[in-house]
């Protein structure tokens, strides 16, 4: 749950300007930056999870530079936080764009000529206006990030107390008999869940009202 | 002073102008896609691709032999655009103050333009009139040092287009802002525009006063109205009991048109005369019932259509507008109107509309 929040505030800052950049530019090679972009959503999350530790394998080069820094990836709950951002990533990027194509490009111009530098322009028109479906992307990044199993299993384990996440307790607990138990959590999810997607209705709803009375 | 001498690569041609704008208001008018859109952005510094020299008193803003172009934040331009673009997120009282530079300059624009009353209102619930006043508002609020109107009445129909006019008339006599204003209403362009230039395939195809121009029968042609007399004047007078008010025009006679109380005296109006509507003697006029009889001289005859088209510089009148007179070419052979004839041009008050 910890971690899940924390993969998804890691993956906002980079998420959103992946969206943008994808809303914005119109070049060549953007049909292939958004498929590699989109790649966690259709690949099997075990052979992403595999292709990480490949990646961070301490005989390989990333994972050998960050062993020489002292930063010890696999196997902690470092690894789930990077499983879980990874899987959802494509999800929170997917449903920002769209809600970033919709902003009109002339209110950012007019905001230019308004005196805001680009940041400024950002944070007061095209974020107030997309946030309803970057906030939903957030929750869907969220819920992926709750549920992620088969990236987290790989590149982290699945060590009790250390990287086991709500998912893969779950699974642990049914694979050994303690039905009661993983019912349980089950339960706990299914309630993180439906707070989190209620929530979001409720506040997008609540808004649409006062911009339109 | 402003000069600009901009080059942009547009789809079907570039634009390639060099303008100088001095204080008050210039007009752009121009076919659609003739680059007046292309042109505002530019200076505004919304166009990234633009390349030359934009200066404001000598301040640089874009100078791409020295590589230098201020970001659109740093040039403080009022930009309004054709359809407000006012921001949905914000109340009328947030779009007011989102660039604000100080107080007084927000609280003098939301006086000016009247929208006192709707600072707590969002724009989903403005009217057309509302929101473009809201626009102007925002873009005054931020002490501009040049406005720049994308044709800010084109979207109100023609009562609405009447009732924000006065405002930006009013715009104009108060903030003694520099201001570009794309228009394709030549009324407008009169009512508002000290100067006019004429766009064409990205190019300056004429540039000089509005009445001067205008007066032009192939500037007239290109603009919506077909060819009609278009004479800017103030309002001098009403006279309910001969039931006409009187207009004195601009370098030119005082003409009566029918009562407008509506219109206070001294008020800046233009005055509309279709070219048939003008009656044309070679003799002096007694006993009409127009009211507007003016003695004038032919200065070209010119073939239009199944028509002609008479040329008329009035007395005493030398440097005022030309009056177009539309007559048959029966007309001229009965009448033998050539160059260079005397005439008398006659008007009735009922003929003359205020734009």
């Amino acid at each position: 749950m910890g971690v899940a929040a924390l993969s998804t505030l890691l993956i906002l800052p980079p998420g959103i300007a992946a969206a943008l950049a994808l809303a914005r530019y119109r070049g060549p090679g953007k049909g292939g930056l958004e498929t590699l972009l989109s790649l966690p959503l259709v690949l099997p999350p075990t052979a992403v999870g595999l292709l990480l530790l490949e990646l961070l394998a301490r005989r390989a080069p990333l994972g050998a530079w960050l062993q020489a820094r002292g930063i010890e990836v696999v196997f902690t709950w470092k690894a789930v936080v990077l499983a879980t951002a990874v899987m959802s990533f494509p999800l929170l990027v997917r449903s920002a764009r769209t809600a970033f194509e919709e902003v009109d490009p002339r209110l950012v111009g007019i905001a230019r000529t308004l005196g805001c530098g680009p940041w400024a322009a950002f944070f007061r028109v095209t974020l107030p206006l997309a946030w309803r479906g970057v906030l939903a992307g957030t929750v869907l990044a969220f819920s992926r990030a709750l549920g992620e199993f088969g990236a987290t299993v790989m590149i982290a384990g699945n060590i009790p107390g250390k990287t086991q996440t709500l998912a893969l307790a779950i699974f642990h607990d049914s694979q050994i008999g303690r039905d009661d138990r993983a019912m349980a959590l089950a339960g706990v999810t299914i309630v993180l869940a439906f707070t989190a997607l209620w929530l979001t209705e409720w506040i997008i709803r609540r808004r649409v009202r006062t911009v339109a009375p | 002073m402003i000069e600009a001498r901009i080059e942009l690569p547009l789809a079907r041609f570039p634009l390639r102008v060099d303008l100088k704008l001095g204080r008050g208001v210039t007009a752009l008018m121009g076919p659609s896609g003739s680059g007046k859109t292309s042109l505002l952005e530019s200076m505004a510094g919304l166009r990234r691709a633009a390349r030359g020299r934009i200066a404001l008193e000598g301040e640089r803003w874009l100078d791409s032999d020295a590589g230098l172009d201020l970001p659109p934040n740093r040039r403080r331009v009022g930009y309004v655009p054709q359809d407000s673009g006012l921001f949905p997120h914000l109340s009328v009282l947030g779009n007011v103050r989102f660039g604000v530079r100080d107080e007084a300059a927000a609280e003098s624009a939301i006086d000016t333009l009247e929208i006192r009353e709707l600072l707590g209102r969002y724009p989903a619930s403005l009217s057309g009139g509302e929101r473009q006043r809201v626009a102007l508002a925002r873009a005054l609020a931020t002490r501009p040092r040049l406005l720049l109107l994308d044709e800010p009445l084109a979207s109100l129909d023609l009562a609405l287009r009447q009732r924000v006019l006065p405002y930006l008339v009013r715009i104009r006599d108060r903030w003694q802002v520099p201001c570009l204003y794309v228009t394709h209403n030549v009324g407008e362009a009169l009512a508002v525009a000290e100067r006019l230039v004429l766009l064409q395939e990205g190019r300056v195809h004429a540039e000089g006063p509005p009445h001067e121009l205008l007066a032009v029968a192939a500037a007239s042609r290109e603009a919506d109205e077909g060819l009609e007399n278009l004479l800017g004047g103030r309002v001098a007078g009403h006279d309910p009991d001969a039931g006409v008010t009187r207009i004195e025009l601009l370098a030119g006679p005082v003409v009566s048109v029918s009562l407008a109380l509506d219109r206070t005296p001294g008020q800046a109006v233009t005055l509309s005369v279709r070219a048939e509507d003008v009656l044309v003697a070679v003799e002096p006029v007694r006993g009409l019932s127009a009211r507007n009889v003016f003695a004038a001289r032919i200065a070209a005859v010119e073939r239009t259509g199944p028509d002609v088209t008479l040329h008329c510089a009035l007395e005493d009148w030398d440097r005022g507008p030309r009056w177009f007179a539309r007559v048959t070419p029966a007309a001229v052979s009965a009448l033998g109107l050539a160059a260079g004839i005397r005439v008398w041009l006659a008007v009735k008050s009922h003929s003359v509309r205020i734009v």
